[in-house]
């Protein structure tokens, strides 16, 4: 059968490629059972699935394993969840399947992991593990809220947010830095001094009562024009997807770029990602490894807190204590799999995000029909990094001096 | 060929004046009143065995660390320098030992790392300069080099021309080299000394740290011999010798070379058959080799690092599974797949080449150590009940046979000096009575005294009837101890010798070439 | 990229896991600094109290009565529990047999070099499981059986949930801080749909569909395990604890005693050495979660025949006992004797801020983050082992001869 199939890839499909064609088609297998397909016999996805698993066979069998693989488990999960979605009623694949206000939750979901991701990149990428991205996200998520509320204008709430997760960066910094200590063990201490100190703060504060509603927010920027792109079901979709979105997401996609720019075009960058790769050579070369990684820790405090801000200020309007629940750790995942950098970890988080907005949307439709249902799909962002992280980690390279404390002499 | 003149004369001037320099670490004198200078145009050799004090004084020259006592002066004027950044402001460079490069990173980058040329106020790094620049200069010193190669893909002596560059680039006059060959082959270090020929005559002043005393006869003008952290003497070339300086180093007459009697060869006990072996990144590092080895013998194998001498000997002790080809041991042939527990069961010992990485747990107990390989069989443990007294009998036994100092059964591992570390290790290794014993770098970063011990315990156990596979990145430990020499490039077998071959005969095989017909 | 002339000789290099980090660390001093860590905790915890207006003199004096510890010089002897100080005691206790298992779990997988911090999720799933076995397995079992099996399995639940966490960083390396978080929030939505509304483990009782908590051990099988000190029935002090010392005990035989413990050692110190010496680093991670799971698995399994008897949505999402377990275990240094005495300081330091604390002296939900922020600057402290570098550094200098020695050039 391989060498049936040889004969009709030619020279261009590597065996890498066949795979990761084969994920393409498990996709394709499963989105043409949805909104607006809406295929409903089963026999075109199974079509579709069975190519995929076929070629997932050929690369596995070729040597590329991981892409191989890929393709068999997503061909069948394509083709089961084709299955149960020509099962469904029509009207609930609607409401879940609504791709403009998905694509908009999905941001909303993603943006938290976006900031968190960025301030990870640019801490492990100056050497140092940040696995205290969880803290200093709830930090800005408690003081932005806070200060918003205090002050009465989200910008002032959400820089003192970040202050505030600056400021546990710093202290981050100080620990793994100075004192050298072991950076994974720092990390869990700040989430558990986040947890301690945002709650403790919350109850002495606020005591029984919640925030009060009516605190500022943060705006959102209307962009009505997208609406009026021909033709009408484009232009709906555009605004669906991008027309109403915070202010906080559109900084985000900057940063994104920012920070991509800033890592690989500047000197500046070009020395912390040294410092990350081998700080004796950057010591020798006259550069301050202290000080880059102590602004580079700082800094990734400062933007996980931010993320943390649009959780409190910008979505929920509130405060719960433990309410990142796992973020900054899934922003961490979205930084591994995006091999360090700003445009992969933008991906990653984007994944993640549509996997929270998915979960939330299914939850809601068939809460109904199957009891707990909506409990159950929380675990679907998290199980989905779990998987991630098992499928991506062999093939993801860190920077390589990341995690030893560095020691000038 | 030497085209400029011996530069001791009297009006030459001084660029560079150590004195009296002194630096204590916690449990350590490395540097006790050495006073050094450099007169302009001169290769300054400073001589020394490992743990002299070479490295220190360069170190506290180059800014990186502070001296407890003493002066600098370059050009007459004195300096106290704060980090590295002052001493690349006053002129000096310097290629490390352990290179500085970053793997990932290209060649451009690497040199204008920490002053990199800019475009838009300085926001923008300008690649483009940065590659001309890179490729001008080493135009200008006469060595060819690839600005976007990256570190990782380029060999060893590329590498080393980058090192050099960056102090280039930085408008050095002053370079110092921290053992340089240590990392190249002979017809490589030619090449270097070449380089540094070109140096000298366009105004360069270089310091030259080395232990290899025919080296810096070769290249130096003057030598410093340091001994234990104080300078001995500071010798003109003419005139020097190698036992001379060998006695100053040591301090005592030192034999350089080992003292042994003719080998008699018994069966074969262990041999490769076109073995092929991968590493990590699926390379293929070992392209075919066949040997054998019997006992009574020591085989060793000479090469620069990097030709797959690591993977074979990872293969040949069951850390490394091989793609294909047999390993017969004792006349028994071991499965394809033999894993370390498997390969030491056939009759396989090991000392490895990175005592730290594989040889010992240093937190562990000497006993827990002495026991790594059979803790898990009688009389150590039963029924995966561990005995205690059994391992601290035994390793007392060892401790005494091996003359291991510093502790007892119970000390932990790390507080031993590294020369009784390694003599633990080869005690483990030898007591387990193994059919061939493969030494990898047996004498890496060990005194002279530990050295000694273990060449001379290698030659017994060969008389004792073992088989022995050494291989080791010193080209005279390999030519010294071995019967019978493999050269081994890149992933080949590629010359064999008997003992008695000289480093000429065979530095031109460790690159590839051949040797041409002796006339 | 040449390793020889790469790496530094071996003289220079320190440890390269953490668990041989904090072992070398761990030789200065002995018992004195864990206690002077507490000790500095506790005052830095004392800090934020005054700063946030309260006295903290009396805030602790009324978490130690809390505690029930000035039962062993005010009420010395007195075994009834009416008595609230011998109670408090007795509360204390039972909470240590709790920390004293989810701190071996932290601490079993530490010295294998590995981080568990999925003790979480593990207690949750040996929570879930303990709750089927006991109330919903009926009453056919004799009690004494019904009991071993329960815990057994509960037990059991706990270690394959960590085994998840081993496998994965056995065969695909994937770090297991994320992976264990990843699987605590699983296991967090997973038992909040089990016991919640429609969930299978909801409680049957008539009348009582809307309250999210399962049915009752004592109830629906009297499985339990007997008291050992106090009212049955009114949360007594049970056997329990008596496993929970023989559970220290094996810790320790096992390590330093067996062939699997010195495998675990070897790995957790050096595992390249470990490799060399024939032992399977894959088997050892792997065995080393799951056994860390198992320990965790034992406390829900005590818990549940012990005293909760039944669990809720909300037990299981204010649930902290894994966490405590970190500082427990890092308190302890890893080693038998020390997470049996932090587990006790601990305990005290749970029920002396919550159902103990006397309102009127400090805010129990205060004190309860309070306690959470006290855990984090442990962590903190001995990660970053302040004190014993700055312990270490004195020694050192006072014992330092110079040397002419080979070392250190």
């Amino acid at each position: 059968m391989t060498a049936i199939a040889e004969r009709f890839t030619g020279p261009l499909a590597t065996p890498k490629r066949v795979g990761v064609a084969g994920v393409l088609l498990g996709i394709a297998a499963f989105w043409i059972a949805l909104p607006p397909v809406h295929e409903r016999s089963l026999v075109v996805p199974a079509l579709l699935a069975a190519v995929g698993v076929a070629a997932g066979i050929y690369a596995a069998a070729k040597g590329s394993v991981r892409a191989g693989w890929g393709a068999i488990v997503i061909g069948a999960l394509g083709v089961a969840l084709a299955y149960l979605a020509t099962r469904s009623s029509v009207d609930n694949l609607q409401i879940v399947f609504t791709w403009s206000s998905l694509i908009a939750a999905m941001f909303v979901f993603a943006t938290p992991l976006v900031y968190g991701s960025l301030g990870g990149i640019f801490s492990e990428r100056s050497g140092v593990v940040n696995i205290g991205i969880e803290g200093m996200m709830l930090m800005g998520a408690f003081w932005g809220i806070w200060g918003a509320d205090v002050t009465g204008s989200w910008i002032t709430g959400v820089l003192i947010g970040m202050a505030a997760g600056a400021l546990m960066g710093l202290i981050h910094a100080f620990l793994s830095i100075q004192l050298r200590a072991d950076q994974i063990i720092g990390g869990v201490a700040i989430n558990l001094l986040a947890l301690g100190i945002t709650g403790y703060a919350f109850v002495q504060i606020y005591g029984d009562e919640n925030i009060s509603a009516g605190v500022s927010e943060i705006p959102r920027l209307n962009l009505s024009f997208l609406d009026s792109v021909p033709p009408d079901s484009l232009g709906n979709f555009l605004y669906g997807a991008f027309g109403r979105l915070s202010v906080m997401i559109w900084i985000g996609f900057v940063l994104v770029v920012v920070t991509h720019f800033v890592l690989f075009k500047t000197p500046i960058g070009l020395r912390l990602r040294a410092c990350g790769e081998h700080p004796r050579a950057a010591d020798t070369v006259g550069i301050s490894v202290y000080g880059v990684r102590y602004a580079a820790v700082t800094l990734s405090g400062a933007l996980a807190a931010a993320g943390g801000a649009f959780l409190s200020v910008g979505v929920i309007s509130s405060f719960n204590e433990n309410m990142t629940g796992g973020r900054g750790f899934i922003a961490l995942a979205a930084v591994i799999f995006g091999n360090w950098r700003p445009f992969g970890a933008f991906g990653a988080a984007c994944l993640f995000g549509f996997s929270a907005a998915l979960a939330f949307r299914l939850g809601n439709a068939y809460s109904g029909s199957v009891p707990g249902l909506d409990v159950v799909a929380q675990t679907l962002p998290y199980v989905i990094t779990l998987i991630v992280v098992a499928g991506v980690i062999g093939k993801s390279i860190p920077p390589a001096a990341v995690g030893k404390p560095y020691t000038k002499q | 060929m030497r085209a400029v003149e011996s530069p001791l004369m009297s009006d030459a001037p001084t660029v560079l004046e150590m004195r009296g320099i002194t630096k204590q670490f916690p449990s350590v004198l490395a540097n006790d009143d050495v006073s050094f200078d450099l007169v302009r145009g001169e290769v300054h050799a400073l001589l020394g065995e490992n743990g002299a004090g070479k490295s220190t004084l360069m170190n506290i020259l180059y800014g990186l660390y502070k001296p407890d006592a003493g002066e600098i002066r370059i050009g007459g004027k004195p300096v106290s320098f704060g980090s590295a950044k002052d001493a690349i402001a006053s002129g000096l460079g310097m290629v490390h030992q352990h290179f500085m490069l970053i793997p990932v990173m290209t060649v451009a980058e690497n040199i204008v790392l920490a002053s990199e040329p800019t475009q838009a106020a300085g926001a923008l790094l300008d690649y483009n300069a940065a590659r001309a620049q890179v490729r001008d200069l080493a135009l200008q010193f006469g060595f060819g080099i690839d600005p976007d190669a990256k570190i990782e893909d380029i060999s060893v002596g590329q590498q080393q021309r980058v090192e050099i560059l960056k102090a280039l680039y930085r408008r050095a006059d002053i370079l110092i080299l921290d053992e340089p060959t240590a990392v190249l082959t002979p017809q490589e270090a030619s090449e270097l000394f070449s380089i540094l020929r070109n140096l000298q005559r366009e105004g360069m002043s270089i310091i030259f740290i080395s232990h290899k005393l025919n080296e810096v006869l070769e290249i130096a003008d003057r030598i410093t011999v340091l001994r234990r952290g104080r300078a001995i003497d500071t010798v003109p070339r003419e005139g020097a010798t190698e036992e001379g300086l060998a006695r100053l180093m040591v301090g005592r007459e030192v034999l350089l070379r080992v003292d042994k009697p003719p080998a008699t060869p018994g069966e074969v006990v262990l041999e490769l058959d076109d073995v092929h072996v991968r590493d990590d990144r699926e390379l293929e590092k070992v392209r075919g080799v066949s040997l054998q080895v019997r006992a009574g013998e020591i085989v060793g194998i000479a090469g620069v690092d990097g030709n797959g001498q690591t993977e074979l000997v990872e293969a040949i002790s069951g850390l490394r599974k091989r793609e294909s080809g047999r390993i017969v041991i004792g006349g028994r042939e071991t499965a394809l797949h033999a894993g370390v527990r498997s390969m030491l069961e056939s009759g396989v010992g090991h000392i490895p080449e990175d005592r730290h990485r594989y040889g010992l747990v240093l937190d562990f107990t000497l006993a827990e150590n002495a026991a790594l390989h059979d803790f898990r069989y009688r009389p150590d443990s039963r029924f995966g009940w561990l005995f205690p007294r059994v391992l601290a009998a035994r390793t007392q036994r060892l401790l005494k046979e091996f003359d291991v100092r510093g502790g007892n059964p119970q000390t932990k591992a790390r507080t031993l000096s590294g020369g009784n570390q390694q003599k633990l290790v080869a005690a483990r290794e030898v007591d387990r009575d193994p059919r061939v014993l493969i030494a990898a770098q047996p004498t890496r970063g060990l005194d002279v005294g530990a050295i000694e011990y273990l060449h001379r315990r290698l030659v017994e156990e060969r008389d004792r009837g073992r088989a022995i596979l050494l291989i080791s990145l010193e080209l005279e430990e390999v030519l010294s101890l071995s019967d019978r020499i493999l050269v081994m490039y890149e992933g080949e077998i590629v010359a064999e010798h008997a003992f008695g071959t000289t480093e000429e005969d065979i530095g031109v095989e460790m690159l590839g070439g051949q040797r041409e017909a002796v006339a | 990229m040449n390793e020889i002339a790469d790496r530094p000789p071996p003289e220079e290099e320190e440890p390269t896991t953490s668990a041989g980090r904090l072992m070398l660390r761990q030789k200065a001093g002995g018992i004195i600094p864990p206690v002077l860590t507490a000790i500095f905790a506790f005052f830095m915890g004392g800090v934020v109290i005054a700063i946030s207006g309260h006295n903290p003199l009396s805030a602790y004096a009324g978490i130690l009565d809390g505690a029930g510890v000035n039962w062993f010089w005010d009420h010395f002897g007195n075994t009834s529990v009416l008595d609230l100080t011998t109670f408090n005691l007795t509360q204390t206790l039972l909470r240590t047999t709790t920390f004293i298992f989810t701190g071996l779990a932290v601490a079993f997988a530490f010295r294998c070099g590995l981080f568990n911090i999925g003790g979480q999720g593990q207690y949750t799933m040996g929570l879930v499981v303990g709750i089927w076995v006991g109330a919903y397995w009926g009453n056919s079992l004799p009690n004494g059986l019904h009991v071993v099996i329960g815990v057994t399995l509960a037990a059991l639940a706990g270690a394959i949930w960590a085994g998840i966490a081993g496998l994965l960083k056995a065969f695909v390396g994937a770090h297991e801080v994320i992976t264990t978080i990843m699987l605590n929030w699983i296991a967090y939505w997973f038992a909040s749909y089990c016991f919640g509304q429609g969930g299978p483990l909801q409680n049957t009782t008539p009348g009582q569909e809307s309250n999210p908590i399962s049915d009752s051990v004592y109830q629906k099988s009297n499985a339990i395990i007997p008291v050992l000190w106090g009212n049955e029935g009114l949360q007594a002090l049970h056997y329990g604890i008596f496993l929970a010392i023989a559970a220290l005990v094996v810790f320790w035989i096992v390590l330093n005693r067996t062939t699997l413990g010195y495998e675990v050692r070897a790995v957790g110190f050096n595992p390249e050495a470990a490799a060399y010496g024939g032992i399977s680093v894959k088997k050892n991670f792997f065995l080393a979660m799951a056994i860390s799971g198992l320990f965790a698995g034992l406390a829900a399994g005590t818990d549940i025949f012990g005293w909760k008897y039944s669990a809720g949505v909300l037990d299981v999402q204010a649930s902290t006992v894994g966490f405590a377990g970190i500082a427990v275990a890092l308190l302890g240094r890893s080693t038998a004797v020390g997470v049996g005495l932090a587990a006790f300081v601990f305990a005290g330091l749970d029920y002396g801020t919550t159902r103990g604390l006397d309102p009127n002296v400090f805010e129990p939900t205060l004190a309860g983050n309070l306690s959470l922020m006290i855990q984090g600057l442990v962590v903190l402290f001995v990660g970053a082992d302040l004190l014993i570098l700055y312990l270490w550094s004195l020694r050192k200098k006072r014992f330092a001869t110079p040397r002419m020695s080979g070392k250190g050039v």
